[in-house]
């Protein structure tokens, strides 16, 4: 299957919780009893989804159906009950932006430890730490700690260390509903970007639009399963062809 | 499955860069510095020795040091294995939401207080040299005890992070654990240190006045493995010429058992942790 990104088959996934939480030892071992009733979440009901080469797929639906469970489980944090996982490539996730950003630490050491957890080399992340604070535009605060950069500035060099990662899958989960219109703007153009240059991504939003506008297909999921779905011709129709002057309309 | 695969050199450059930076953000912005992290066992080691020193000091030679080599061994124990668990905490997001070998973050547990450990053990040279201790090559082998430390704790601390998230209690109950255990160390009392392992057993049974819980204490106190890491340490270090150095035999297993503490941690570790994520 070499054109195949991402195949996964017959993914379950539940959470069997006490109907009243144990989360202390001496519950467990003394009032047992008092927490014997169990219930099941069905994460993920037997989902198969199988993601080509160059294709962008958006994840739609309520919340608590299943979608970033999906995606936690393609990127390996969540081990699934039941099914099988393949990726072909090298995978990159986004759940959170700036995630092992410290805001004591200055800028080139945020983006060095994110591009050490990214799986980056030294060598590599020393030769873009440049470029990434000048993409960010955060030049004047480098040599303060996070702490002292507006939100913005935060966003922006957690983004700017993000889109530098060299994967061949993305998986982002909601991570561009944060930012101004201009912020989402750099992030849906360099999306597009990432797109044109061939990799593959998998998109979770709550905003049909934003799918819209970067993906091939679409999937609506709800309740563990895929429920849905709008295929390329469909998008192609309903896409308009500035797409991104309308992101501003709409915000 | 799925993700990035770390390579040895990688994760090595994860545990350093890690481990180094929580080092550094420990201390950084506070006016103490460094000195943050010997407060804690300098305290503790001048109430020790100014309210029990008078009692024991007369039968320990060099009983401040003897005292204070115990303490910072002890606090490294204490230290790593609360770390391992914090760590976990401190890491939310890494853990929630990035693929990566929660393994690694224990690595860096131990390396960045295996750092304040060393920074510890070069006060206590200076200590050592102010009392006129004289060291002989044999404390050269004081690094293998600070790395059969480190395994033992890492390997405990692993145990404890296994189930940290899922019981919340888990820190509290380590914390008094601590407490009684340190009571069962030797550090601010004499070990027994000339007995052999065959002749304390047999003798167990043996002794006039068999108090069960006592005599259960006592070999507890005798045999578990911190008392003798912190007792070949002060074989190395402070009395090689009346104590005896440790021997090779003794050392190597020694090594092999905290080495199998770490094993047990990380089996566990292991096991628990594609489960982390949904424990928060």
């Amino acid at each position: 299957m070499p054109d195949i990104a991402i195949d996964c088959r017959n993914l379950v996934k539940f959470f069997r919780k006490q109907k009243i939480p144990i989360r202390l030892l001496q519950d467990r071992i003394l009032r047992h009893r008092l927490h014997g009733e169990r219930i099941q979440i069905d994460a993920l009901r037997g989902l198969s989804l199988t993601v080509h080469q160059g294709e962008w797929i958006g994840l739609f639906g309520p919340n608590g159906s299943g979608k970033s469970t999906l995606l936690k489980v393609l990127a390996g944090i969540i081990k699934p009950d039941y099914g099988t996982v393949q990726i072909n490539g090298r995978l990159s996730c986004f759940f959170e932006l700036g995630v092992g950003f410290h805001s004591e630490r200055r800028a080139d050491e945020n983006i060095y430890l994110h591009g050490l957890l990214q799986g980056m080399r030294r060598r590599e992340i020393l030769q873009m730490t440049d470029h990434i604070i000048d993409v960010a535009g955060v030049r004047s605060h480098c040599n303060l700690p996070l702490k002292c950069y507006s939100t913005g500035m935060r966003f922006r060099l957690a983004f700017a260390a993000a889109s530098q990662v060299d994967a061949d899958i993305f998986l982002f989960d909601e991570i561009l509903a944060v930012g101004d219109t201009q912020f989402q703007l750099q992030c849906w153009e360099h999306l597009a970007s990432l797109k044109r240059s061939g990799k593959t991504g998998l998109l979770v939003s709550h905003n049909l639009n934003d799918l819209k506008k970067t993906c091939d297909r679409i999937l609506f999921i709800d309740h563990g399963q895929i429920t849905g779905s709008l295929e390329e011709e469909a998008l192609k129709a309903e896409r308009s062809p500035d797409a991104v002057p309308e992101v501003i309309g709409r915000i | 499955m799925a993700t990035h695969r770390f390579t040895f050199s990688q994760s090595l450059q994860v545990v350093l860069a890690i481990g180094w930076a929580d080092f550094v953000l420990k201390y950084r912005g506070s006016i103490l510095g460094y000195f943050w992290s010997l407060i804690g066992p300098l305290v503790r080691f001048l109430v020790i020795l100014l309210i029990f020193g008078p009692y024991v000091s007369s039968s320990i030679p060099l009983y401040p040091l003897y005292l204070f080599l115990g303490i910072i061994i002890w606090e490294h124990f204490t230290v790593t294995t609360n770390g391992c668990m914090g760590m976990l905490f401190e890491k939310e997001g890494i853990v929630q939401r990035h693929p990566f070998p929660h393994f690694l973050l224990i690595l860096a547990v131990g390396w960045t207080n295996l750092i304040i450990f060393a920074t510890h053990l070069v006060i206590f040279a200076l200590f050592a040299w102010y009392f006129q201790a004289h060291f002989t090559l044999n404390a050269l082998l004081l690094p293998l005890i600070l790395v059969q430390m480190t395994f033992i704790a890492l390997g405990v601390g692993m145990v404890l992070a296994s189930y940290c998230l899922k019981y919340r209690d888990v820190c509290h109950l380590w914390g008094i654990a601590i407490q009684i255990l340190f009571w069962l160390t030797p550090i601010m009392y004499p070990y027994r240190a000339q007995e052999t392992a065959t002749k304390s057993i047999v003798s167990f049974f043996q002794q006039p006045g068999f108090h069960p819980l006592r005599q259960y204490l006592d070999l507890f106190i005798h045999f578990q493995p911190i008392s003798i890491i912190i007792n070949d340490a002060r074989r190395l270090a402070l009395y090689p010429g009346s104590s005896g150095v440790p021997t090779l035999l003794h050392l190597t297993g020694l090594t092999l058992i905290c080495i199998m503490f770490f094993l047990l941690g990380k089996w566990l570790f292991d096991r628990r942790s594609p489960y982390f994520a949904q424990e928060y």
